[in-house]
């Protein structure tokens, strides 16, 4: 009955909004008025204004640097989240020895083999950012999964041995700090909190620039997501 | 009105994925499906988004030596890479509250929930 | 052609869409989840946006399936 009654009021909202879409713009029309304003500007003088060749980079890294800023403190509130409501009033740590139910062996060994390689692309991916597709997020969350499926084969002791222990907190909170510290080098610099250097002629400065940023966020990225799956995988 | 539905089917995919979504919120009484359901919400959601800034015959915006003008707008694009990490930070956490409920209330479905109390 | 291949690959997505909520073993569900991320990265991609591409195939399959994974061993396996 309940099923019934909500299938019949979502079909009844479906029929004004497909209305309402069938009077936008049309798809693929270069006309359209989200293109012809700021979208023109950025795509002409993004590459020399900003240091990187890839646009979508270029913008979320200099002019929209304060939004990508507040995506990181997001992403760091999540795991201090995570951890106080899964580790406050829990007993103590049982420690794991080996996974309960190993996977074969066959699992282990590509895992094993192809684990460097891994771990080359997306550090490839993190440094290629301002060229090619990728950037600073994407190599990230490839690093976490990489320690993701470490720890299914080789048990939780072992692959927590890849983040030192002392170094963990601070690698956790290396995203938002390297935005702090970037932007109060812009504050002294250029005199705007997030400012770029704006020497006309070294484009080089602005790409250094960029590449820092985007290495604090990859290496936050990928220790905030290990740490997620460590925490939550933990329970018994 | 058929005419410009075909000709915006992008658009109206992702209304449909969006309402298939929150139907799932609403009607299933299951705390996981309900959050697989605002995760479709969440990517129809970016889908129409980046679906707004598409050129016929566009490119992807990165200048260089093979790069031909029109390029796809690269702002909606921007907008949705920090849409994606913020969808991923609250599944995780509501994830893990899920996982919470069930080791103190001994069950996950919202009707017995409600009845536990 | 490639409009054919468009409209095949929305339909595919909605049916994945259904199939994730319309079925009752969690597990399946997660898996068939993963599988719509993947055919979105594609959509993405034939429209000109590598980037967000990269970051939902990344996302989508590495990180949110596996969170659902864990809260399934953790939790229960079927709905009611």
């Amino acid at each position: 009955m309940k099923k019934a009654l909500v299938s019949a009021l979502l079909i009844l909202t479906a029929i004004p909004l497909l209305l309402a879409v069938g009077q936008l713009p049309p798809h693929g029309s270069a006309k359209s008025p989200a293109y012809e304003h700021v979208s023109a500007y950025y795509l002409e003088y993004g590459a020399e204004e900003a240091g990187a060749e890839n646009i979508v980079t270029d913008v979320i890294l200099n002019y929209r640097g304060f939004d990508t800023n507040g995506e990181v403190t997001v992403i760091f509130t999540a795991l201090a989240a995570v951890m106080g409501v899964l580790l406050l009033g829990r007993e103590s740590r049982h420690p794991v020895e080996q996974p309960t139910y190993p996977p074969s062996i066959v699992v282990r060994f590509i895992v094993r083999l192809l684990a460097p390689f891994i771990a080359m692309f997306a550090i490839y991916v993190i440094l290629n950012g301002h060229v090619s597709p990728g950037g600073g997020f994407q190599g990230g969350t490839i690093l976490g999964a990489l320690a993701i499926a470490l720890t299914l084969v080789l048990g939780e002791n072992e692959a927590r041995r890849l983040i030192p222990e002392g170094a963990r907190p601070w690698l956790q909170a290396a995203a938002p700090l390297t935005f702090v510290g970037i932007g109060l080098a812009g504050l002294t610099d250029v005199g705007v909190y997030l400012g770029f250097p704006t020497v006309e002629t070294l484009t080089w400065v602005r790409t250094m620039w960029l590449l820092m940023l985007e290495i604090g966020i990859g290496l936050g990225g990928a220790v905030i997501i290990s740490s997620i799956f460590w925490t939550m995988e933990g329970e018994r | 009105m058929i005419n410009a539905l075909w000709n915006n089917l992008d658009y109206a995919a992702s209304i449909v994925l969006f309402l298939i979504g929150l139907y799932a919120v609403i009607a299933k009484d299951n705390l996981i499906k309900k959050f697989m359901g605002l995760n479709i919400m969440e990517t129809a959601i970016f889908a129409f988004i980046v679906a707004l800034g598409v050129v016929d015959g566009g490119d992807a915006p990165i200048m260089g030596e093979g790069a031909r003008a029109p390029f796809t707008n690269p702002i909606p694009q921007a907008l949705i890479l920090t849409g994606i990490v913020v969808a991923v930070s609250t599944t995780a956490l509501a994830l893990s509250l899920v996982i919470r409920i069930h080791k103190q209330c001994g069950t996950i479905e919202a009707d017995e929930l409600r009845e536990l109390e | 052609m490639s409009q054919v291949f468009d409209i095949v690959l929305l339909l595919l997505l909605i049916t994945c869409a259904v199939a994730v909520i319309r079925s009752k073993d969690l597990l399946a569900a997660a898996i068939i989840f993963s599988a719509y991320s993947l055919i979105m990265c594609i959509i993405w991609q034939l429209r000109g946006a590598p980037d967000v591409a990269m970051t939902e195939a990344a996302v989508g399959a590495g990180v949110t399936t596996v969170l659902f994974l864990v809260t399934i061993s953790r939790t229960v396996r079927r709905e009611k």
